[in-house]
């Protein structure tokens, strides 16, 4: 009996393992307001993520703004804020379960491209399960671990997308290198040969001959 | 906005048949549990894209959300494009579609997503995406009835599938890092040896200058 009632419970933490492993990863562009919606079930889950704004195609590089996130309750207040960020990690509590909506806002005319990583993550309590039934603590710590699994595979995304958007940086340094320096060599030379041009048209007979 | 609190109105009726459908694993009736909601612009297309390493099984599944008229649910098409090019996954007028592949090239993968121009009408529309790479996209369910495992240790092959595929994340960015680091020191090698060459072309134009004003002036008798 006892026998048939462990695998019970140990099928439904399958079963609840199965149920609440939530992950998106994707990259949307963004060109004004784009939001993502999550389902979030339980109450008091933690919602853990990152994003990286990746294609940053600006020009001088010390006065982009950067972009707003903003997280809305099913209810319509905002749960979580981030303002003039370029890609960050943010964590919080549910307040309660429902839709969620997370949006990513450009103030900018140029639309940027955000690669984001979202995660519902929920241990298993008391108040998950019908009243005559208790907690298996196995179900509980692997719940754990797997929520601190996800973590690390989180920070790898977090991680893996800044790779990206420090590697488009070195492309352009490569690019601007070679395309600054032959433009500046063929101005370089250009320049001395309208200045050779100028100062033979000053010495020639047709321009007053006396003048110099 | 509004639109997030007409789908929490009506999420908290469906929360309780959602739970039961969790628990009794019947998820396709109503996959709302594991997906992302995106929102397509009455005109224009919305892409998801991810960048993905070859070898990787993709599963990717999208179905149209509409609580306004259930019996007239509006269409969709859908095209994922792999790095090269390669069309994948093509859907035209479907209300939902199920992509599988496995990558072949390293790079980004492309899922868009249009209305159809059956249904004119300015509003948006709700797409729930439900896109799986990798270790998630495994069906453990098979592998648990081919290997006779169930329970404890069916998770804790699935942990152990995880910790691998961490490893591999690993590794695959040290790989990046180590692309990245032989560009940067090439790009700093470039920049010393562009900025001499610099002052040596400025000297050699200025020295050509001189050579050649002062033929210049010889032979017009100024000097």
């Amino acid at each position: 009996m006892a026998k048939i009632w462990g695998k019970m419970w140990a099928l439904m933490g399958l079963l609840l393992f199965n149920s609440v492993c939530n992950v998106s990863s994707l990259s949307v562009n963004v060109n004004n307001i784009e939001c993502v919606y999550e389902y979030v079930l339980y109450e008091g889950d933690t919602i853990s993520g990152n994003f990286v704004v990746v294609d940053h195609d600006i020009f001088w590089g010390s006065d982009h703004p950067g972009i707003d996130f903003t997280v809305a309750s099913p209810a319509g207040n905002t749960v979580h804020e981030l303002k003039g960020t370029s890609g960050d990690k943010f964590e919080f509590k549910a307040p309660r379960s429902g839709m969620y909506k997370f949006c990513f806002h450009n103030p900018h005319s140029a639309p940027e491209t955000v690669s984001f990583h979202i995660h519902i993550g929920h241990i298993p309590t008391e108040h998950d399960l019908a009243k005559d039934e208790h907690l298996d603590p196995i179900n509980v710590k692997i719940a754990e671990l797997r929520e601190a699994l996800e973590s690390v595979t989180a920070e790898q995304k977090y991680l893996k997308a800044r790779d990206t958007r420090h590697r488009h940086t070195n492309e352009s340094t490569r690019k601007r290198v070679i395309g600054y320096t032959v433009g500046e060599y063929i101005l370089l030379t250009l320049v001395s040969a309208l200045q050779v041009i100028y100062i033979r048209q000053l010495f020639s007979k047709s321009v007053a001959y006396n003048r110099v | 906005m509004n639109k997030g609190m007409v789908f929490g109105g009506r999420a908290a009726c469906f929360l309780p048949i959602i739970l039961v459908l969790c628990l009794t694993r019947n998820s396709n009736i109503l996959p709302v549990a594991e997906a992302i909601w995106l929102t397509i612009p009455s005109s224009g297309t919305k892409c998801v894209s991810e960048e993905i390493q070859s070898n990787v099984v993709v599963l990717g599944d999208y179905y149209v959300i509409d609580e306004n008229n259930p019996d007239h649910i509006p269409t969709i098409s859908a095209r994922v494009t792999s790095p090269f090019g390669n069309n994948l996954h093509h859907n035209e007028n479907a209300t939902h579609g199920q992509f599988a592949f496995t990558t072949s090239e390293s790079g980004n993968y492309l899922a868009c997503f249009w209305k159809d121009g059956s249904h004119q009408k300015d509003s948006e529309l709700t797409l729930g995406v439900d896109w799986k790479t990798g270790i998630a996209a495994k069906d453990w369910e098979s592998v648990a009835k081919k290997e006779k495992i169930e329970g404890v240790e069916l998770v804790l092959r699935r942990l152990q599938g995880i910790v691998e595929t961490i490893c591999g994340n690993l590794i695959y960015l040290r790989d990046r890092e180590a692309d990245m680091r032989e560009v940067s020191e090439a790009t700093n090698a470039r920049v010393a040896w562009f900025s001499i060459m610099s002052l040596g072309v400025c000297i050699a134009v200025s020295v050509l200058q001189i050579w050649y004003l002062k033929r210049y002036f010889v032979k017009k008798k100024l000097i």
